[in-house]
């Protein structure tokens, strides 16, 4: 992770977040918020990495990724 | 002079048993050479095939004196000839033993004898003759042909200047006499469907048409999901009342105008059904991610919700069947909204704006550029009807517009009728890769997997305003604080890391350490 550049696009994480549950935010929820999705992008790409390995792809390929980010997502659902 | 002396030497058998050898000796001369010039390896090796007792094989020393004294029983002795002297000393194996009663029944029988000289014939010139064409032709022959045939076509109508007017003509009847044949010749098989639906079309011999109506209600009662609905039987009983109503195919009696008619009917149809969908809030695992919040029916959705990403084909799909039969998609159009989170109808319908008319025509020789027309104003209104229904229903479209937009920066409504960015795919690529790398994966993400993770992070976002929302709620705050987030995240530390570990002694350090592990590799 290159320390320099900003992890991430803060407004526009906010914006998101704001949309989908229509409430307003308070002043640090979104970092949290980014730590829970960097949490699933973590889990994501380990179950797709592990299945594309078991699939036997070289990389970790599209379908892979498919068939784990339902599961990941509800693994991350309150 | 060593050529001459092969030649008297093998010439002399072949003249007792060939009559050509005399006459052809100056080509067969010349092909000797080439012959035992070139492929030395070969030779012998025929000639013990077919010509065994030709003095040929009493030279190579491989078949040895044997061949001529069996050659002359054994027909075939070349390829066995080499394996007799073993086999004959002792035939054990029941192929071996197989092999020799057929040796001898080959040399009893006298047919092969004759075409054993035949076969001698044959190879003094021919044979060499045989072994050039063989391997010029094998470069020769492919290409012969394909000229050839092209030129067969022209001349003919060059020669016979009237078969060029023939010619044209059953052409343009081809293309559609199957079609009227077979509801011409074949009455028994026509009447059932024609006169049942539409008894006065059949003037117009608008074929196509039937079908294609006939394909879109089957496609909607065949269709699982549509099954799961008591209302089913409901729309196809109004939808053949519909096709049975041929008020206005009678008046038009153009292609187009008949479904468009029927199509109408339909569309209004669904759009009556729709509202009753939000207002019963049935279980219908599609609308449910939105509307209900239960987890049940999550589930199932995200079980469905892998069909619909991978045909991402149906995007090009549908079009090609929309050109054959275009009723049907249509149809299908207003009920996948209805069915899948995803956009595809939006994309679909411009899509079918560029290129239907064209292609239709090109499809269906039957049509007229009227019809075409026709044909793109109607789905042209499709589509706006499609939109409107869109807009009645916010919460289901809205994902459905979200989806192909994404890559285009386009903002996307929320189903609180929010106006949102999407994370930058550039955020994520980096955060995918520095993820990736300590898991040993050096394979770069390609452009496909970015894509499915950018989905997937689109509904990650999604379920988390959509979690913190309910858990803001539920403690009767307008705001969202930070303690929901930390709930929800408790809550996928309490299952999915808390527990597992639980039994090991060191769960609860493995898991500070995973999270702040986590929090550094920010």
């Amino acid at each position: 992770m290159a320390p320099s550049t900003t992890l991430y696009p803060r407004a526009t994480l906010k914006k998101i977040v704001k949309a989908h549950s229509n409430r307003p935010l308070t002043k640090n929820v979104d970092i949290l918020v980014f730590l829970n999705y960097t949490l699933f992008l973590q889990e994501l790409m380990k179950e797709a990495s592990i299945k594309s390995k078991q699939s036997g792809e070289r990389g970790i390929s599209a379908r892979s990724v498919r068939r784990v980010r339902e599961h990941c997502l509800r693994k991350f659902k309150g | 002079m060593s050529e001459s002396a092969r030649k008297k030497q093998r010439t002399t058998p072949r003249n007792s048993e060939a009559r050509e050898g005399a006459d052809e000796a100056t080509p067969y001369s010349n092909l000797r050479q080439l012959s035992s010039v070139i492929p030395k390896p070969i030779t012998p090796f025929r000639r013990a095939s077919s010509a065994g007792p030709t003095p040929g094989s009493r030279r190579t020393p491989n078949i040895a004196i044997r061949t001529p004294g069996t050659a002359a029983r054994t027909p075939r002795g070349g390829p066995g000839a080499r394996p007799l002297p073993a086999c004959r000393a002792a035939p054990t194996t029941p192929h071996a033993i197989r092999a020799l009663r057929e040796r001898a029944n080959a040399a009893r029988t006298p047919g092969h004898n004759r075409r054993r000289s035949g076969r001698v014939q044959r190879e003094t010139p021919r044979d060499t003759l045989r072994d050039l064409s063989r391997i010029l032709a094998r470069t020769t022959q492919p290409i012969q042909p394909s000229p050839q045939l092209p030129e067969l076509v022209p001349r003919n109508p060059a020669f016979d200047l009237p078969d060029i007017d023939d010619g044209p003509e059953p052409v343009a009847p081809r293309l559609s006499m199957p079609l009227e044949d077979m509801y011409d010749d074949d009455s028994i098989h026509e009447a059932p469907p024609r006169q049942s639906l539409l008894p006065e079309l059949p003037d117009d011999v608008d074929t196509g048409t039937i079908h294609s109506l006939e394909f879109g209600r089957r496609a909607l009662s065949e269709d699982p999901r549509m099954l799961f609905s008591t209302r089913i039987s409901e729309r196809l009983a109004d939808l053949n009342q519909l096709g049975i109503d041929g008020e206005e195919y009678e008046i038009d009696g153009t292609f187009i105008n008949r479904i468009s008619a029927a199509d109408a009917d339909q569309l209004l149809d669904n759009a009556i059904d729709e509202p009753l969908d939000d207002t019963t809030t049935e279980l219908r695992a599609l609308t449910g991610r939105r509307d209900g919040r239960a987890s049940d029916i999550n589930l199932g959705i995200f079980g469905e919700q892998d069909e619909p990403d991978e045909p991402t084909f149906r995007f090009t799909i549908p079009q090609r069947i929309q050109e054959t039969r275009p009723p049907e998609p249509l149809e299908e159009e207003g009920e996948s909204e209805d069915a899948d989170l995803d956009a595809q109808p939006d994309v679909i319908a411009p899509e079918d704006d560029a290129t239907g008319g064209l292609e239709i025509g090109g499809w269906e020789s039957d049509l007229g550029a009227d019809d075409d027309l026709d044909l793109q104003a109607y789905r042209e209104e499709v589509s706006a009807v499609n939109r409107s229904l869109q807009t009645q229903s916010p919460e289901r479209r809205v994902p459905a517009e979200g989806g192909p937009r994404r890559q285009r920066r386009e903002l996307k409504v929320s189903r609180y009728g929010h106006e949102y960015p999407t994370f930058p795919a550039a955020t994520v690529k980096r955060l995918v890769n520095g993820i990736a790398k300590p898991q040993g994966s050096n394979a770069k993400i390609s452009k496909d997997t970015l894509a499915t993770i950018m989905q997937a992070t689109d509904w990650f976002f999604e379920q988390v305003g959509e979690d913190l929302a309910a858990y803001a709620q539920h403690a009767g705050r307008k705001q969202i604080e930070e303690r929901d987030i930390v709930t929800l995240m408790k809550r996928y530390v309490t299952i999915y890391v808390l527990l597992p570990h639980t039994a090991h002694p060191h769960g609860i350090l493995r898991l500070t350490g995973y999270i702040t592990g986590s929090a550094k590799s920010q």
